[in-house]
């Protein structure tokens, strides 16, 4: 009785531990569910008042580090795996994007920017819209909720055409209807491939489309 | 002939149009468990959302975005993706609850059903149909007072982080962005639960969240109201103590704000006319299992080890000497003031704390000096070390 008295004690520092590592009080899906992130005591103490104690004022005498895990708010399953893998990394997907964009055609700074999106997902097609749009604002570029349109013709012939063809076939249509006129850029954001969870973009202005990723 | 293909082609398109008909039970099962799941991170969800609109709306309140208070239409509110629309309509009501509230945030909200109806537009170009916001003809014939400005919000769940995604177009045919905002929140953090007509900016809820912790203190007076049991010996050849009643107060004081590592000192006394007088005395260290930091929200729970001094006299005190008792010896303690007995013992023991005024505490109790006693039994023996006391505490601190 004494010996497995002993052993449940010598036990509870391992059950009652605080590590992210999956254990008696945590399950793997648990574990897996944790997005961790190893910070200093200095950010932790200022993030988590009163739970990290702050770096003495001579330092401390062993190397200190924190590791700070949060459950992601979507559990795994609730959503397709392609949104899950879009959604979960949406703002650094949509800043990668824009300033890659912005870099690559700065002489288009003083032009009025529209958003396009060509995604599986009707859904998520809106939100990487939204996100690029306000990415563009807090860069300090013009931009615009107006959506260029194409005809019907236009739309039957295009949709026929290979991804490559179709977006610069796209881009030269838009500037011949007027669509897209000589002081706006259009940067469309799509998924060439249905099974890809990386987006690509392109930049249509004055009637030249140019793939960006 | 075709009135019978035109049957059979309804039926086709019917029974195509309701896929959930041929699902198994199985499978209604899993879509059961998957709505029941996303109902319940929609309810975790939402009260963070309500924080991320509250802050928009301080924002609102500090920097207004209008000089003069300007009529806007809600054109498009979402939710993470696979939340419902239920959800949506919170969200929605909830920002309309506090933009009322708060009438120097300068938006005014506005009913436009022209721009959020879907339209169709027939013109030379084509027949066009979209929503009335995304057709310029529409907008041209939208008068001012009916709002010349339209609200998207998008709240979406990336990762640990719920962000919400805000934008203002005015609505002209160019329908050019005006103002457009972020911000985002850690599933880690707890909603500040703001109320709507006293919003605070985030390091204001910060500061008054430390200063809870500061005013919360390191040091408290409990008084505890306890209950000792005493084990009976396992031949049943002797007679175990009654169970003793004791008030008990002192000091607890934590290492540091964070009430980690507790330590008290108390002092206390029991009394039972007829029958027992007790003074004690108690040092106990208490480590918090359940977390780093005391919450101010959910109960906590510490292991305490700890060591009382207790000197307890009067007639039914008796039991506490080392040999067997017998009637005589009974009657003749009843007769006058009875025996005198202290005696040191080792506690071990869970507290339960309900923030930082009421605690639930039950430990067990080793007398070493009466390891041997006829009249106690041990409720759990490690090694030589018999628990004879289990004992049960209230506690209110001040």
């Amino acid at each position: 009785m004494e010996w497995y008295f002993l052993i449940s004690l010598a036990l509870l520092p391992f059950v009652f531990g605080p590590d992210p590592a999956p254990g008696l009080r945590r399950t793997r899906a648990e574990s897996r569910n944790l997005i961790c992130e190893r910070v200093t005591p200095q950010t932790a103490a200022q993030r988590y008042p009163g739970e990290i104690a702050p770096a003495r004022p001579r330092g401390d005498y062993v190397e200190r580090s924190v590791v700070v895990c949060n459950e992601r708010v979507m559990r795994p399953g609730l959503r397709k795996a392609q949104d899950e893998a879009i959604l979960s990394s949406l703002q650094e997907l949509t800043s990668g994007l824009v300033a890659t964009a912005h870099a690559m055609r700065p002489d288009l700074a003083d032009k009025t920017w529209l958003v396009e999106t060509h995604l599986t997902s009707g859904p998520v097609a809106a939100k990487v819209a939204f996100a690029v749009k306000n990415d563009l604002v807090l860069r300090g570029l013009a931009v615009s909720d107006r959506t260029p349109i194409l005809g019907f013709g236009d739309v039957d012939v295009i949709t026929r055409l290979e991804p490559e063809q179709a977006y610069a076939m796209a881009c030269k249509r838009y500037f011949a209807t007027g669509s897209l006129g000589p002081d706006h850029a259009l940067l469309a954001i799509a998924n060439l491939d249905p099974r890809e969870t990386i987006l690509h973009a392109g930049i249509c202005a004055d009637g030249r489309w140019e793939w960006v990723r | 002939m075709k009135a019978l293909l035109l049957t059979l082609f309804a039926a086709l398109a019917l029974g195509l149009a309701a896929p959930a008909w041929g699902t198994t039970a199985i499978e209604q099962a899993q879509l059961a468990e998957l709505d029941r799941l996303r109902a319940e991170v929609a309810g975790q969800v939402q009260l963070s959302a309500y924080d991320l609109i509250d802050e928009l709306v301080y924002g609102w309140v500090t920097e207004p975005v209008f000089a003069a208070p300007t009529p806007v239409v809600v054109v498009g509110v979402t939710v993470p993706v696979g939340l419902g629309t239920g959800l949506q309509a919170l969200v929605e009501n909830h920002l309309a609850a506090v933009l009322a509230e708060n009438p120097t945030s300068n938006i005014q909200l506005a009913h436009c059903p022209a721009c959020t109806a879907v339209v169709v537009h027939a013109g030379p170009e084509g027949t066009i149909v979209s929503r009335g916001m995304d057709d310029p003809a529409v907008l041209e014939s939208i008068g001012a007072d009916t709002g010349r400005h339209a609200l998207f919000i998008d709240v979406e769940a990336e990762g640990a982080w719920l962000v919400l995604r805000a934008r203002i177009t005015r609505l002209t045919p160019d329908l050019p962005i005006v103002w457009s905002h972020t911000i985002a929140s850690s599933s880690s953090t707890p909603p500040l639960l703001r109320q709507p007509n006293d919003l605070k900016s985030a390091a204001e809820a910060r500061q008054e969240y430390i200063d809870a912790l500061h005013d919360r203190g390191s040091l408290a007076i409990p008084v505890r109201f306890v209950v000792r049991s005493y084990k009976a010996p396992a031949d049943r050849g002797g007679v175990p103590p009654p169970p003793f009643l004791w008030l008990q107060s002192g000091v607890e004081l934590g290492a540091n704000d964070s009430l980690a590592w507790t330590s008290s000192i108390l002092v206390g006394y029991s009394f039972i006319p007829q029958a027992y007088q007790g003074l004690m005395g108690q040092a106990r260290i208490s480590r918090l299992l359940t977390g780093r930091t005391r919450s101010l929200l959910r109960p906590d729970i510490y292991a305490f080890v700890g060591a009382a001094a207790i000197s307890v006299w009067g007639p039914a005190t008796g039991s506490f000497r080392d040999q067997k008792l017998n009637a005589d010896e009974i009657i003749r303690d009843s007769a006058g003031e009875g025996p005198r007995t202290t005696f040191g013992a080792l506690q071990l023991g869970l507290d339960l704390r309900l923030g930082n005024r009421i605690g639930l505490s039950t430990f067990l109790e080793a007398v070493p000096v009466l390891r041997n006693s006829r009249n106690l039994g041990s409720y759990i023996q490690v090694g030589s070390i018999g628990f004879q006391t289990w004992g049960t505490e209230v506690t209110v601190c001040f």
